[in-house]
């Protein structure tokens, strides 16, 4: 049975965790999320979408589950596993004052899950505060820390200069931060949770269309052994409106084994350890960002610096 | 009418300033009808002389204030600690000096087992008994190879597991996991921390061990252990109070014999607060004699010697980084307030000291803004609380139930590693509590350690570690002063002063019968008095020859 993606959503009280989970829950895109929540209260589910609400889980007509963590998440957790075969992803909403990093760790102990994402929201009126707070200051700090992928959240609340500077001090702090500016938690649900990313974009429903900002793809297909040092380079050159890359590649460094990349934010893992068997011997890159996502040419350029050696 | 029994005794203690020693207890309807002597009580009228206690020494039963009905629950499997302990049955379960004693203790428990792979767990190990050795997936693989071999040690926060554990979880060498533990070659050593060992245990378990832990069953099997310590009131402090749990609760305490008075704290995180506070008014509603709702918790930080205790400048004396949240100060205000508001006593775990300052900054907030007379929130464990913070607490109206039996069990630890030598030297400081005039009680914290009232007022007594040094000669307290605070003090603590506590009229009849009097044996000698049994509301729980 294929894993599921583990996701975790970290930041500090009052950063946004609960607005972009109800999004997720809404524009779930035909995906199956179960979603365990600190508090059932927060979650704002149209009532008609319901399909049954039994003590800590509300289930929704579109196959997503939300359940509450009461004050055991890993119990919540493991009584979600209990039901992987009517779920397609896990999604954690770390609390306030959890280190993200450390949850999704469990998905390197639990054979049934994969880790994604650690996402973690910043409030941009206040996360430098928060920052430096004496009972909280280093709380906050470690989940800074431990993002794959930076939300800065609030960013109409602040004005232009104050959300560059604050940008570029969550930049200084974290060699590679990647931070995506966003009003309402609104960030491309599809391009955060991977929604889009096998084959042709994914048919957007009406309700993740009307929730989500659209979600901008670019693809890379050769047949050609990629250099591995070069890929790498390249994507961590790119900017964080790239929010996440997907591939089965062949490198030149291992040509009989498939590779697997899997990026989320500044944070990639690369697999090279099955062989390829009946697959076609071809690799395929596919990039999902915000709109502000670079336009596909600027990436065209800047992938054709990847060497690429021709097989014959 | 109802019958009165009259009891002689060689002594009663009655922790009541008025009379603190008589010969004889009156009993009628449950309640104390009167103490004093035989001719003094006579005047109340017909009775019936019951002379079992006549050698015996009565004292007000035993209040625990801080212990966890989970004690009940891991009773259901095997101890294997360094420490004799008394299980339900009133059986001791004799400390294990060495990990190969441990190692064979499983395999003669493995060997008994009638499942071929079911998971084999036991709990209550200490490593920090044996030299530094610490114990590897080598020994448990010993116990078996087959089956999954889960060893919880006696901080909850720690497990040991054998190979099949690790390999069934995918845990091999290339595994970069926060409290995994590897050996100098890389290897997993089957040690786990945190985190991953409470998703380990409950992995390898099932999702059917929480409920084992918290059902009818468990909680006879806290009473029991608790009723042969000689309590008669006990705390289960903190639990979500599922409708599983609370129906085994109504269940157990329905019956007359069942031998403790019981008081669960909702755990206040588990719900949304106005949900909380709907869920707790309709608890109060189910209370009976022996079941008492109403009591909130709330957990700020976590352990000292999990190096998870938030810390107050200069942090661990080994310079390892401050601990953590479990709730976060602006959640703490907001959970205070509202069950505050609401009309309940909260008791508020902190073990650091910026813990404890949190804490009292929060319940000063709460009470600017809404004041309430006698309130009695209480600072839970409060471990590293010193003098000022106890000042500020007899200002607010709160009190403290110190953790007075971690110097015995990690004193030696605070004192080397995580405290160093001078706030290791005023740890759980009842002296200062006292000199304050703040209310407070001691206490165990079962299942970390184990329940005996006794037991921790000789910790509060003599401050011994288990090497015996002696930590803070300024902190000790009295053993009149400490037999105070293992009765009517924890009772104050629960606001339950009016009904137990103390042995007067009026009062619950629940009494600790002892074989000896606390008040004459050497102080070094308290934690040795004998438990003869209790009386609960009047009916005589005699415990088993231990
Ligand atoms: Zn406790």
């Amino acid at each position: 049975m294929a894993r599921l993606p583990f996701t975790v959503i970290g930041g500090f009280l009052g950063a946004g965790k609960t607005t972009l989970l109800n999004r997720l829950l809404r524009g779930s895109a035909g995906r199956r999320f179960a979603v365990l929540v600190n508090d059932f209260g927060a979650v704002d589910i149209d009532s008609r979408l319901v399909t049954a609400h039994g003590g800590d889980t509300i289930s929704l007509a579109n196959g997503c589950i939300c359940c509450s963590i009461g004050d055991s998440l890993v119990l919540a957790l493991v009584r979600v596993l209990e039901k992987a075969d009517r779920i397609d992803h896990v999604v954690v909403e770390a609390s306030g004052v959890a280190d993200p990093a450390r949850i999704a760790e469990l998905a390197l102990i639990e054979p049934m899950l994969e880790r994604d994402g650690v996402l973690v929201l910043a409030d941009a009126t206040s996360v430098q505060a928060r920052a430096a707070d004496r009972h909280v200051g280093d709380t906050v700090q470690r989940q800074l820390d431990g993002a794959d992928l930076l939300i800065l959240n609030k960013a109409d609340l602040v004005d232009a200069a104050q959300l560059a500077q604050t940008t570029a001090w969550l930049q200084a702090r974290q060699a590679g931060a990647r931070v995506v500016p966003a009003v309402h938690a609104e960030v491309a649900i599809e391009a955060l949770f991977g929604l889009a990313s096998n084959g042709a974009p994914a048919a957007p429903t009406a309700a993740a269309s009307a929730a989500t900002p659209p979600v901008r793809r670019w693809s890379l297909s050769t047949r050609g052994l990629i250099d591995r040092a070069a890929l790498l380079a390249a994507l961590a050159a790119l900017p964080a409106s790239v929010l996440r890359a997907k591939g089965i590649l062949r490198l030149a460094d291992a040509p009989l084994q498939r590779s697997v990349l899997h990026m989320v934010g500044r944070r990639i893992d690369m697999r090279s350890d099955t062989p390829w068997g009946i697959a076609a011997l071809r690799s395929d890159l596919v990039l999902l960002g915000t709109p502000d996502m670079p336009a596909d040419a600027e990436l065209d350029r800047l992938f054709a610096t990847v060497p690429v050696t021709p097989v014959a | 009418m109802s019958s009165t029994v009259i009891y002689p005794a060689r002594r009663v203690i009655t922790m009541s300033t008025h009379q603190p020693f008589a010969t004889h207890v009156a009993v009628r309807d449950g309640r104390v009808l009167g103490v004093g002597s035989l001719a003094e009580l006579q005047g109340w009228g017909a009775y019936t002389l019951d002379r079992r206690f006549e050698d015996l020494v009565l004292l007000p039963g035993f209040v625990e204030g801080h212990s966890h009905a989970f004690e009940g629950g891991v009773w259901r499997f095997p101890y294997v600690g360094f420490f004799d302990r008394r299980s339900p049955d009133g059986t001791v379960s004799p400390g294990l000096k060495s990990i190969d004693a441990v190692v064979a203790r499983l395999r003669a428990i493995e060997r008994e087992m009638t499942t071929k792979d079911g998971p084999l767990l036991a709990w209550g190990f200490d490593p920090i008994y044996f030299g530094g050795r610490r114990m590897d997936r080598g020994d448990l693989d010993k116990v078996s190879v087959e089956r999954p071999v889960l060893v919880i040690h006696s901080n909850f926060h720690v497990l040991n597991v054998n190979t099949p554990v690790l390999a069934k979880a995918g845990i091999d060498h290339t595994t970069n996991v926060h409290g995994i533990v590897k050996d100098a070659a890389g290897q997993p050593t089957g040690e786990l921390q945190e985190i991953a060992a409470k998703y380990m245990a409950y992995r390898a378990s099932g999702i059917d061990l929480a409920a084992a832990l918290s059902d009818e069953q468990a909680v006879w099997r806290f009473a029991r252990v608790a009723q042969l310590a000689g309590v008669t009131t006990a705390t289960d402090l903190h639990n979500e109070l599922p409708d599983s749990t609370v129906a085994g609760y109504l269940q157990a305490s329905a019956r007359d014999d069942f031998p403790i008075r019981l008081l669960p704290a909702f755990g206040a995180i588990a719900l949304p607060v106005e949900d909380g506070v709907a869920k707790l008014r309709a608890l109060v509603r189910q209370n009976n004699e022996r079941l008492r709702f109403g009591l909130v918790k709330i957990i700020t930080d976590g352990s000292i010697q999990g190096l998870s205790a938030r810390m107050r400048w200069p942090g661990y004396y080994n310079g390892l980084p401050n601990g953590v949240w479990n709730t976060g100060p602006d959640d703490i205000d907001r959970l205070l307030q509202a069950y505050h508001d609401a009309g309940f006593q909260v008791h508020i775990h902190t073990n650091g000291d910026e813990a404890s300052e949190v804490a009292l900054d929060a319940a000063e907030r709460v009470l600017a803004r809404t004041p309430r007379r006698d309130h009695r929130h209480t600072l839970q464990h409060c471990q590293m609380a010193d003098a000022a913070q106890f000042r500020r607490m007899a200002a607010l109206g709160m009190c403290v139930n110190l953790f007075a039996n971690h110097l015995f069990y990690w004193g030696d630890i605070h004192y080397a590693q995580t405290l160093g030598p001078e706030r290791a030297c005023r740890m759980d400081a009842c002296a200062t509590a006292l000199r304050t005039g703040v209310p407070f009680a001691i206490h165990c914290d079962a299942p970390v350690t184990p329940i005996g009232p006794l037991f921790t007022a000789w910790c509060a007594v003599n401050r011994l570690t288990a090497s015996g040094r002696t930590l803070g000669e300024a902190e000790k307290i009295g053993v009149p002063d400490a037999l105070h605070a293992i009765t009517l003090g924890a009772a104050y603590t629960l606001k339950l002063d009016h009904e137990v506590g103390s042995i007067e009229v009026g009062k619950r009849a629940d009494f600790t019968v002892l074989h000896d009097d606390p008040l004459t044996v050497a102080p070094e000698a308290l934690k040795d008095v004998r438990v003869w049994g209790t009386v609960l509301g009047g009916r005589v729980f005699e415990a088993p020859a231990g």
